[in-house]
């Protein structure tokens, strides 16, 4: 039978490869590298958690340390304990040196995508049932949706994208970006009183709790009519595909 | 990368890419497989109905270029009724594309306008068959011909330095696109249909609408722009007609003048102002300049509040900034093809009417927010005010001008004179770029106004610009949101010190351990 791998080369194996899996499925697979201060949190809980579990006897906690006591104590390794301890001294400095240097990285802003909307959205009601005019009224409703796809031409599809992708054509210079409508996580799971809400107000009508409030999102009532902003919702679920969630799901709007 | 994340949301928007890029090469794959079977052309009836759902909003129902979406865009989108396409590679003397040539618009998109490549939602066939819808809205017989590129000359120093020769010669492309490439020619061009048109800045080959490929350099070279002032350069008539060897030269020196550092780099969101002993730069030509660290942003129209404004024409804004003990100065550089002085009677010949001054401004905090709240990125709000550092290129009749103002909101702007503030400012234009110093003490002015800067703390910093021969004043204008401006510390002996404490005290722990551990060993054996 192979040899067992011992238990401290396995807590060290298990921490790079958490490590590891973090940079592979967001620097490589997702192309967006976590924030370096983040990661040393995340890491921070996962050395601890290795470190509990692997002491959590009196005798596994033996087994961990062991080899490092014989490192130190067995006059045999001598060799190698003067290689390691030259070498934990250099490292621990330069550890120090850099993490020292002043901070480089930019603030991580984070924010909430869809938050809770002011007690007040409820009053703008719902002028299109959109479910039911579609499958009573196609023709006015066909109407409609292309009514919409000209207020979207107009106004939105510079930030938003021709495709609703969030990919317009100035959508790289907006921080945040524009949200993409063919994603799942947007309008698919929200209501059109919201998205009323949402487009009516903007980023400045965004509530404290979506931080920090720099959305370039506009304030559609200054250009559009109440009229505009329902076509324009019903065309956005038209070309996407997507259906609005139900009123009966209702409640909360759950942050994503 | 932007610095504010919409959670999961841009995480699942890139593995979604992903998964279509995968998809894609599939396809690809097998298209390669297949294709005796996707070689044959598209069917217009399918092509109708994805151009009525796709296509219809910018390029009209009836293939006029008379959308609703097409009055707000720059350029316009292309009118399918004259059979004109701007890429293609079939003869320079026929009038149409090759159907090779429109896939590869439709499919990849046009860079640097609203034309959105389609691969990731039409398919293959998809595209033929939309390809094949747009040709019916004119009569043409199929092109025949294709660009002869004779032997491709491979680029080099030499074949370079004979392209940029060939280039200025008679001021053979430098009459529209300027001496540098950046497009700053001095004429006022429209195309066929009347429209403004600007030729482009070379030295930006990611707003090429085909690519800098000196190949796809050669093609534009032979067959112009159809429907612009681009012209062929192989029309026999032409008096600057090149031969095929020639054009390589030019396509190379071209595909050359790319300046890949002032491209957009979306993860440098951060101006690092590096500390200087003694005084700070006044000039745009100062060598110092070199020792701070460029950063680029783009430059969005202003499309969000007040008049909105949909046609611009700067792109990006490159800024550098360094500080000393008591000043700290900015460089800003951008690149404007016209040097818009009212009165200058050339200047006003290439201007839209009615011409302004070229302006840009500094957007900063009055107070630097310490948690996450900002002021609006738009001249700021009630709560939060913002100070604007404005620079004017000046009229005939009077010189380049600074000015301050205080904005809490975009109608309560309050002019004040850049003096208040120790604000001073310099610009210089050559070559179609505009390059601005702007200069103002470290702390200055009324802490209800003006902003103090302080040391190693991010500060948000955003910007916005005009061109006057663009229309482009008050809120008509392009701007960038938020980003930050870092007045980096001096490094210090401090780490070093740190880094030494840690040593020691490593070492020391090792010595007691090793000894203790020798000392116990005869007892355990
Ligand atoms: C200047 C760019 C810009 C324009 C123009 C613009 N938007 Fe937005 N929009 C944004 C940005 C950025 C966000 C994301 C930040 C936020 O939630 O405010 C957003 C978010 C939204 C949301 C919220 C989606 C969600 O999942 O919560 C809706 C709905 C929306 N926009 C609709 C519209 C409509 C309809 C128009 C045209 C009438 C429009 N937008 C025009 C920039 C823009
Ligand atoms: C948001 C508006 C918009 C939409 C939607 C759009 N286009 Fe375009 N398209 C443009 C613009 C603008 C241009 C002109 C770009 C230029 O002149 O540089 C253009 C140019 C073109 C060209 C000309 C290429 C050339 O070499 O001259 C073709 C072909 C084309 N579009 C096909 C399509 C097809 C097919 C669709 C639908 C699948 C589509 N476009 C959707 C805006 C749009
Ligand atoms: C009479 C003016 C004029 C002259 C002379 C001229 N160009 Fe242009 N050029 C333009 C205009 C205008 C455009 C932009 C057309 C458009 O609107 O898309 C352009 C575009 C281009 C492009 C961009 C192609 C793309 O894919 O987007 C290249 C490359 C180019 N020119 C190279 C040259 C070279 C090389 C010469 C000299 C051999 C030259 N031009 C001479 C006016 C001119």
């Amino acid at each position: 039978m192979a040899r067992r791998i011992p238990r401290l080369a396995q807590a060290v194996l298990t921490i790079v490869g958490i490590y590891g899996a973090f940079r592979l499925v967001f620097d490589v697979l997702l192309g967006q590298p976590i924030p370096s201060s983040l990661l040393t949190m995340y890491m921070f809980f996962v050395v601890a958690g290795v470190y509990m579990v692997f002491t959590f006897t009196e005798e596994s906690t033996r087994e961990l340390v062991a080899p490092i006591r014989a490192l130190v104590e067995d006059p045999r390794r001598k060799p190698i304990r003067n290689v390691v301890f030259a070498l934990t001294p250099l490292l621990a400095a330069w550890f120090t040196y850099a993490g020292l240097q002043p901070r480089i990285e930019a603030p991580v802003e984070l924010r909430s995508i869809h938050p809770a909307p002011p007690s007040s959205v409820k009053m703008f009601g719902k002028r299109f049932d959109l479910l039911k005019l579609e499958k009573e009224e196609p023709k006015k409703f066909r109407q409609l949706v292309a009514e919409g796809a000209k207020v979207y031409v107009e106004n939105c599809h510079f930030c938003h994208g021709d495709k609703l992708d969030g990919r317009g054509p100035y959508a790289e210079g907006l921080n945040p970006v524009p949200m993409s409508f063919q994603d799942v996580g947007t309008i698919a799971q929200l209501q059109e009183s919201f998205l009323f809400w949402r487009i009516a107000t903007g980023g400045p009508g965004l509530p404290a709790d979506a931080a920090p409030w720099i959305s370039s999102m506009p304030v559609w009532e200054t250009f559009l009519s109440e009229e505009e902003i329902w076509k324009v919702i019903l065309f956005l679920y038209d070309y996407t595909g997507h259906r609005p969630r139900l009123w009966s799901e209702n409640a909360d709007h759950s942050k994503h | 990368m932007p610095t504010t994340r919409n959670i999961d949301e841009a995480a699942m928007r890139r593995g979604a890419r992903a998964i279509t890029q995968l998809a894609t090469i599939a396809l690809i794959v097998c298209g390669a497989l297949a294709a005796p079977a996707f070689a044959q052309s598209g069917d217009k009836v399918k092509g109708a109905e994805i151009y009525a759902q796709r296509c219809a909003w910018c390029h009209g129902e009836k293939g006029d270029g008379q959308g609703p979406g097409a009055a707000r865009l720059v350029p316009p989108p292309r009118d399918f009724t004259f059979g004109l396409y701007k890429i293609k590679s079939s003869g320079f003397d026929e009038l149409g594309a090759r159907e090779d040539d429109l896939i590869r618009m439709i499919r990849d998109g046009m860079p640097g306008t609203s034309m959105p490549g389609w691969k990731d939602v039409l398919s293959e066939q998809d595209i033929r068959d939309v390809t094949a819808h747009i040709t019916t809205f004119v009569e043409l017989d199929k092109p025949k011909k294709q660009v002869d590129y004779g032997t491709r000359i491979a680029t080099s120093a030499e074949s370079i330095e004979q392209g940029k020769k060939l280039f200025l010669e008679g001021d053979r492309c430098s009459e529209c696109h300027g001496k540098e490439g950046k497009g700053d020619g001095i004429k006022s061009l429209k195309d066929d249909a009347g429209f403004r048109t600007w030729p482009r800045n070379l030295t930006k080959p990611w707003t090429f609408r085909a690519s800098n490929d000196p190949k796809d350099i050669f093609a534009r070279i032979t067959n112009g722009i159809p429907g612009t002032q681009m012209p062929s350069f192989v029309e026999p008539a032409s008096k600057d007609k090149l031969t095929i060897e020639q054009r390589w030269h030019i396509a190379n020196y071209v595909a050359s003048l790319g300046k890949t550092g002032m491209r957009v780099r979306p993860e440098r969101t951060v101006i690092r102002a590096a500390k200087l002993e003694g005084e700070v730069p006044t000039t745009p030509e100062d060598a110092r300049w070199k020792q701070a660290e460029p950063a680029t942003f783009f430059l969005v129209p202003q499309l969000i509040a007040k008049e909105r404004f949909f046609t611009p024409s700067n792109d990006t804004v490159t800024i550098r900034a360094l500080y000393g003990d008591k000043d700290i100065a900015l460089l800003l550089e951008w690149d404007d093809r016209t040097k818009s002085i009212p009165g200058d009677e050339r200047a006003e010949k290439i201007a839209d009417p009615e011409i302004a001054e070229d302006r840009i401004a500094v957007q900063l905090p009055v107070e630097i927010p310490k948690g996450m709240e900002k002021p609006y990125f738009i001249m700021g709000d009630a709560a939060h005010p913002v100070t604007l550092w404005q620079w004017s290129s000046g009229t005939t009749k009077t010189a380049e001008s600074a000015a301050l103002a205080v904005a809490r909101g975009i109608e309560k702007v309050e002019a004040r004179a850049a003096a208040a503030g120790g604000l001073t400012a310099k610009g210089a234009y050559r070559d179609g770029t505009w390059r601005v110093v702007m200069k103002r003490p470290l702390a200055a002015g009324d802490p209800k106004d003006d902003i103090r800067f302080a040391e190693g703390v991010f500060i948000p910093i955003a910007f916005s610009a005009w061109d006057g021969s663009n229309g482009e004043k008050e809120s008509r204008h392009t701007l960038t949101t938020w980003y930050w401006l870092l007045l980096e510390p001096p490094r210090g002996n401090r780490p070093l010190f740190a880094a030494l404490g840690v040593f020691l005290l490593i070492v020391g722990g090792e010595a007691w351990w090793a000894r203790a551990a020798t000392a116990r060993r005869p007892r355990e054996s």
